[in-house]
């Protein structure tokens, strides 16, 4: 069997040399059998004789068929029956008579005649050149779109494939986005000089990392969470800091029992508050204070991020915050489409104030 | 005579830890300050003048590397002192540390590198080499900043004046000032505020025409008429078309030496 040419696809510009070397090749053991076939099933003729005849009819009717295939049709995967039907009625007489002129020409020995072609002598001949005509092209046509469907199938499974290579990269962007090696590598730093002059803050501090790192790696892994399990983890995230910066960032966090079950994509509030450390509160001297609170309005749910940090005008909330916002505001049109929004704007306190619109899902 | 050294960081038990360390492995070492931001830390520094700063790199206020430059340009009197940067993961990247021979350590601070460092410092300050040090110290610092990542050139600078858009060909340009949230555009017809930071504005612009003089100032290097230097050392220039003299940062004096 002829390796299927799956690396050279039907749109491909470029002629198709491969399969039609290949199909020369059958086209010319097709002979060889047809030449038997007269020779010793109809025992007409030498072997040798019928052998060059068969071969300059065949090749001559298989490059009219595939030539007009070619130049007519290229790469269309479907069949035009009645335009092949056509092409064969002319390719086979036309054959017949340069086929059986070359032939004639080779070994001195009139095949076919011309001017008598549709004679009832010369019927049979022509009958069997369109008989084998139409099973060559039955044969060839059902390999091409054999290998057609091969290569689309290949095609189709390539790109399943990307697609799932993608999913597994945006979950692992997602992952790295949440445990931040810097917030680690920090967070450790603490640590380690809490474990030395205050044990016991040492231990709620690790209460605390612990509770923060498995929500992170769980709600990586869900589809879906509920707002409870996210302020739980904002919670943590926050105490964390609060150990870090000391004095510098309070915060408070605002949940109505009611909204604890309401679902939530995972990680979308936590880029938020990162913002608002990042670019609010910590490059400000003074620090200052997160508030995030949820609320149901008219069958919505509104979550917002409020901070009286260095606000939007500072030099590094420009340059940073973009792209986090950007992926956020992604997620929620790819989730939700028109029905969410996060809008950043400035607040009465001269901070930031995020403001995260869904709809309100309860289970 | 007791050493005596700064620590400027603004996570308040990284400070303590970090004091806790040297006091352990530096019994002799007095800490006369523990700053929580790099303002304090360049207001303390230059009222103390300590022996030693351990600056953290990431901090409120300036960074270790802008309290570092702001001190060489406002030290005076005393020998200047070493500096130690502290910097966690992700802050900066060590190999430019280590590529400008700066002294450095890392969060979590660990006691053998930090001896290591200790040990240095102590060899350092016995030899009291002031004038090298301060030079090293320069030559760290000019090695430690970062290089602009070069951007599309600006070739018009678009700067509102009063109610108008006032379009200045970069050409024309005197020098560039920071202020507060603005930068002030200088020609020698008059000024104009552009709403922009000089590090944003530093990497659209010709750098063979264009200098860093200072901090907060960009110069056009064919305005500058010529350098000159006060009886305290400290080099000022003269401009094509402008009155005023321009400060420039120890920094940056290298740019201004004979060919």
């Amino acid at each position: 069997m002829m390796p299927t040419d799956t690396s050279c696809p039907p749109s491909s510009p470029s002629f198709p040399w491969k399969r039609f070397g290949a199909d020369f090749l059958y086209v010319t053991m097709f002979n060889i059998g047809v030449a038997l076939a007269i020779t010793f099933l109809l025992s007409n003729g030498h072997f040798w004789r019928n052998l060059v005849a068969a071969m300059c009819i065949g090749t001559t009717a298989f490059l009219i068929i595939d030539g007009a295939r070619l130049f007519l049709g290229r790469g269309s995967n479907k069949h035009n029956w009645p335009r092949m039907i056509v092409i064969i009625a002319v390719a086979v007489p036309l054959a017949q008579v340069l086929g059986g002129t070359l032939a004639e020409v080779l070994i001195g020995v009139r095949v076919v005649s011309v001017t008598n072609m549709f004679s009832l002598a010369s019927s049979g001949t022509l009958m069997f050149t369109l008989l084998a005509t139409v099973v060559a092209t039955i044969m060839f046509t059902s390999r091409e779109r054999l290998m057609l469907s091969e290569a689309k199938a290949a095609r189709e499974s390539a790109r399943a494939e990307g697609i799932a290579r993608q999913a597994l990269q945006a979950q692992l962007q997602l992952l790295q986005a949440q445990i931040e090696p810097h917030m680690l590598f920090n967070t450790l730093a603490n640590l380690q000089g809490l474990i030395a002059l205050d044990p016991a803050r040492a231990q709620q501090m690790l209460d605390q990392l612990i509770v923060y790192l498995r929500a992170t790696l769980s709600s990586s892994r869900a589809e879906v969470t509920t707002l409870g399990q996210e302020f739980a983890l904002m919670d943590a995230y926050l105490g964390l800091m609060a150990v870090r910066m000391g004095a510098r960032l309070s915060f408070q966090l605002d949940l109505p029992q009611e909204l604890r079950s309401a679902q939530i994509p995972p990680m979308l509030l936590q880029p938020l508050i990162e913002n608002a450390i990042t670019h609010g509160l910590e490059p400000k001297i003074e620090g200052g204070r997160i508030v995030v609170s949820a609320a149901a309005r008219d069958g919505q749910l509104h979550v917002s991020v409020s901070d009286d940090g260095l606000g939007l005008d500072a030099p590094s909330a420009k340059s940073g915050t973009h792209l986090g916002l950007a992926n956020t505001r992604d997620r929620l049109l790819a989730i939700h489409g028109e029905q969410a929004s996060l809008a950043l704007t400035a607040n009465s306190s001269g901070g930031a104030l995020a403001e995260l619109i869904l709809p309100l899902v309860k289970p | 005579m007791t050493l005596r050294a700064l620590i400027a960081e603004d996570e308040p038990i990284l400070a303590a830890t970090l004091a806790q360390a040297l006091q352990r492995l530096w019994p002799g070492l007095s800490i006369v300050a523990t700053c929580p931001n790099g303002v304090d830390a360049i207001e303390k520094a230059l009222a103390l003048k300590p022996d030693m700063l351990f600056l953290d790199i990431k901090m409120p206020g300036r960074t270790g590397l802008e309290v570092a430059e702001e001190l060489a340009e406002s030290w005076q009197g005393a020998p200047f002192p070493q500096i130690v940067f502290v910097t966690a993961y992700g802050d900066y990247a060590l190999d430019a540390f280590d590529h400008a021979a700066a002294d450095y350590v890392t969060k979590p601070v660990n006691d053998a590198r930090l001896a290591k460092t200790v040990e240095r410092l102590q060899q350092r300050l016995q030899k009291k080499d002031d004038a090298s040090d301060l030079t090293r110290m320069l030559e760290q610092m000019r090695a430690l900043m970062p290089a602009p990542v070069a951007s599309e050139r600006l070739t018009l600078i678009r700067a509102l004046v009063g109610n108008l858009v006032r379009m200045i060909p970069i050409a024309d340009v005197v020098y560039f000032e920071a202020t507060d949230k603005y930068v002030n555009v200088v020609t020698m017809e008059g000024e104009a505020l552009i709403r922009t930071s000089l590090k944003e504005l530093l990497p659209q612009l010709d750098d063979k025409l264009f200098w860093q003089i200072h901090r907060g100032t960009i110069v056009n290097a064919t305005s500058v008429i010529s350098a000159v230097r006060d009886e305290a050392g400290k080099l000022s220039l003269n401009l094509r078309g402008r009155q005023e003299q321009l400060r420039v940062s120890p920094l940056y004096a290298h740019l201004f030496k004979q060919m």
